[in-house]
């Protein structure tokens, strides 16, 4: 295999620090750049990720053009948080209101190209603790300064708040060392050179994320790299290290359930490539057990795998942001 | 004075208009760690962000000190104008530092002690900006390390010691309370008292001394002893620690206090008396008892006729503050010391100081802030050049 990619498209967030050089390549590209947090019950993070973004990247620089929430439904204040802090606030289920009615991440990614202008978009968690505008720029940085480059994703140390108080240095990423890791290294070697494939924080051009399927919940990040490089190869990915990053906790169940998505986007990513033939339908139900009182039970979660088709297929998006099927 | 403050109420909705830039600042320095004498990594975003901020100068002196200087139109005729923020808190580095932002309010630990006030002072060239301020003077901002506990106000003790020429003015500014204005210290000795009895190998006897029991013989004598009405004094017991678990007699224990008075002879015979307490009963026990000093401060103050104390009160009041004066034993008695006039004020309100779920309210920061620029518009006019 050749590991060329790893050294000729990863970068360290300090090499685009000079923000002043990135506004500089974006008014001469003429670019529009569109900001995106997909977010459930994030109340307790969602202004720190607007107020800096808006701080240091649009009232300083004006690299940014747009902050949007797309949001799942969330049953918190997390909306009327970002509404105080000016962020343009929308419920996934009012975009596009006639489509069947889906609710998970992918689906807010999804919906977020028919409700923002950017030719770039960047995505980033909205439960990010140590937030920095970083975050943003430095997946920023490799679109704006190398014209093949179309989309980049984060990797970064991952710390874990392991409870309200404390945290630990070191740990994270297990889905994907357990996961994705062996799956690509069985299926498609050279995409191990993506550090963190599943990192919630990635941006791209429009040309592309409007050209590609979103899975509606958690496969979307694996989806994302499986149809860009099936359709435009490894050259036009780059990975950006933003050095560190605190996340929530999950536990192994939630985990599993993560799991249980990426699984079954990447078989029926694999199918779709004929890599593999599958002589049986994959069934819909992660089935996880927990003991209550004397006897275990069943706990079932449906996931059914639905995904959303490329945004250019639909009309309304087309008419509204001109642009050709 | 009267030019300053009808400029002030207007001021305050032109600061909130660039809230997101302060409050960036509170959180980006915030979440930085910072315990005592390991400041490190905050003085190193402190000092990135008076540099984003475009603040003229830039620099960490000789103890690593971050300052930022805005050059002054006659700073050659006038001196600098200090406006100083410790930047260490109480909290490890092992604790999550991590802040959540609601609709009016930021909750974490040492958001209040200090980190809304060392955001702040790396806003204010931003503010100035906004707010088209021009000063004769050069205004010098410093995030001070070394403060709190056993920090002892080194940071800003070598600062001015080593600052070459004389300096005009100062505003301390902490994170609580909005209202606040501090222009005189007491004087302080603040202490510990250790007790360590040694342990034997082999087998321990089963009713040897206890340290704690010991300290707590101190204690009771502490309290026993006669504190004059005039001059005020009092002793603060702040700290006690020891012990391992609960069925093992103590082998350590330790105390931390502090005497407090408006007399350096009171603060000096008490801390005496307490001397001959602990050595006494190191004598009478035969336990290994000492008192060490952490720090002392000289009582100091500016009065209340002070021209800088004067506008600091006509500044609050056009804002609508109603001003609280008390003693504060911080990097102000430094400055006083040295002769130098100087105010400590309070950025905003808040709860639960010291704990890690202390919260500061958003709104009030923006008079907070307004009220620290009066003040310093009022010493850059030259109110404590007639000093």
């Amino acid at each position: 295999m050749n590991h060329s990619w790893l050294k000729t498209n990863t970068f360290h967030h300090s090499e685009f620090k000079d923000l002043e050089k990135l506004v500089e390549a974006k008014n001469r590209k003429q670019l529009k750049i569109s900001l995106c947090l997909p977010t459930l019950n994030e109340e307790k993070t969602i202004a720190k990720e607007i107020i800096i973004m808006k701080s240091e990247l649009m009232t300083r620089f004006p690299l940014l053009d747009e902050i949007v929430v797309v949001d799942s439904g969330s049953t918190d204040h997390t909306l009327d948080i970002a509404k105080s802090y000016g962020a343009d606030v929308y419920e996934a289920k009012n975009i596009l209101p006639h489509l069947e009615n889906f609710t998970g991440k992918g689906e807010n990614l999804w919906k977020a190209l028919h409700i923002t202008q950017g030719d770039i978009i960047i995505y980033l968690d909205a439960d990010i603790k140590n937030i920095h505008h970083r975050f943003a720029y430095a997946l920023l940085g490799p679109l704006l300064m190398f014209d093949h480059i179309k989309y980049t994703k984060a990797f970064y140390d991952r710390p874990i708040a392991i409870d309200r108080k404390k945290i630990r240095p070191t740990g994270g990423g297990r889905v994907t060392e357990l996961i994705i890791r062996p799956l690509f290294s069985l299926f498609f070697p050279e995409l191990t050179q993506i550090i963190q494939p599943l990192s919630g924080e990635y941006a791209g051009f429009r040309s592309l994320m409007e050209n590609i399927s979103f899975p509606i919940g958690y496969g979307v990040e694996t989806s994302l790299i499986l149809d860009i490089y099936e359709k435009w190869g490894l050259d036009v990915i780059a990975q950006v290290d933003l050095d560190r990053r605190v996340h929530r906790n999950q536990d192994t169940k939630a985990l599993g359930r993560m799991a249980f998505v990426i699984l079954k986007t990447f078989f029926n990513r694999i199918e779709r490539l004929e890599k593999i033939k599958l002589n049986t339908e994959l069934f819909h139900e992660m089935i996880q057990y927990k003991l209550t009182a004397d006897e275990y039970e069943a706990d079932l979660y449906k996931i059914t795998g639905d995904e959303r088709p490329p945004m250019i297929s639909i009309p309304e998006y087309c008419k509204k942001l001109n642009r050709q099927p | 004075m009267e030019n300053i403050l009808k400029k002030l109420p207007a001021f305050v909705d032109q600061i909130r208009e660039i809230q997101e830039v302060i409050i960036s600042n509170i959180v980006l320095i915030g979440q930085t760690p910072a315990p005592t004498n390991h400041e490190e990594a905050r003085t190193e975003i402190f000092l990135e962000r008076l540099s984003d901020a475009q603040a003229d100068y830039c620099a960490t002196d000789d103890y690593n000190i971050p300052i930022g200087i805005i050059k002054g139109t006659s700073a050659e005729s006038r001196p600098p104008i200090f406006v100083v923020a410790h930047l260490d808190t109480f909290f490890n580095a092992d604790i999550d530092h991590n802040f959540i932002i609601r609709e009016d309010s930021i909750t974490g630990p040492g958001i209040l002690d200090n980190s809304a006030s060392a955001g702040v002072l790396a806003s204010l060239p931003v503010i100035f900006r906004k707010l088209d301020l021009k000063f004769e003077s050069d205004i010098v901002l410093a995030g001070v390390p070394q403060s709190i506990g056993k920090g002892n106000l080194q940071g800003i003790r070598h600062l001015l010691d080593t600052w070459k020429g004389p300096i005009r003015g100062a505003v301390i500014v902490e994170g609580e309370q909005l209202g606040r204005l501090n222009y005189y210290s007491e004087g302080i000795i603040r202490g510990e008292i250790t007790c360590n009895v040694s342990s034997t190998n082999g087998w321990e006897h089963r009713y040897k001394p206890n340290a704690i029991l010991i300290l707590h013989k101190v204690i009771d004598e502490i309290l026993a002893m006669e504190l004059p009405q005039q001059p005020r004094a009092r002793v603060i017991i702040g700290k006690i620690n020891g012990g391992f678990k609960h069925g093992v007699i103590a082998y350590n224990a330790r105390l931390g206090f502090e005497i407090q008075s408006d007399s350096n002879n009171m603060v000096k015979r008490m801390h005496a008396e307490i001397k001959d307490i602990v050595n006494g009963i190191a004598h009478e026990t035969h336990i290994s008892i000492k008192l060490n000093i952490i720090s002392n401060l000289t009582p100091t103050k500016l009065k209340y006729k002070h021209p800088l104390v004067k506008s600091a009160v006509s500044v609050m009041k056009k804002l609508g503050l109603q001003p609280a004066s008390d003693s504060s034993e911080s990097e102000l008695s430094i400055f006083l010391v040295r002769k130098i006039p100087a105010v400590t004020l309070g950025v905003t309100e808040g709860t639960n100081v010291h704990l890690e779920n202390a919260s500061m309210k958003i709104k009030p920061m923006f008079t907070g802030i307004a009220q620290i620029i009066g003040v310093i518009m009022a010493i850059d006019s030259g109110v404590c050049d007639e000093s």
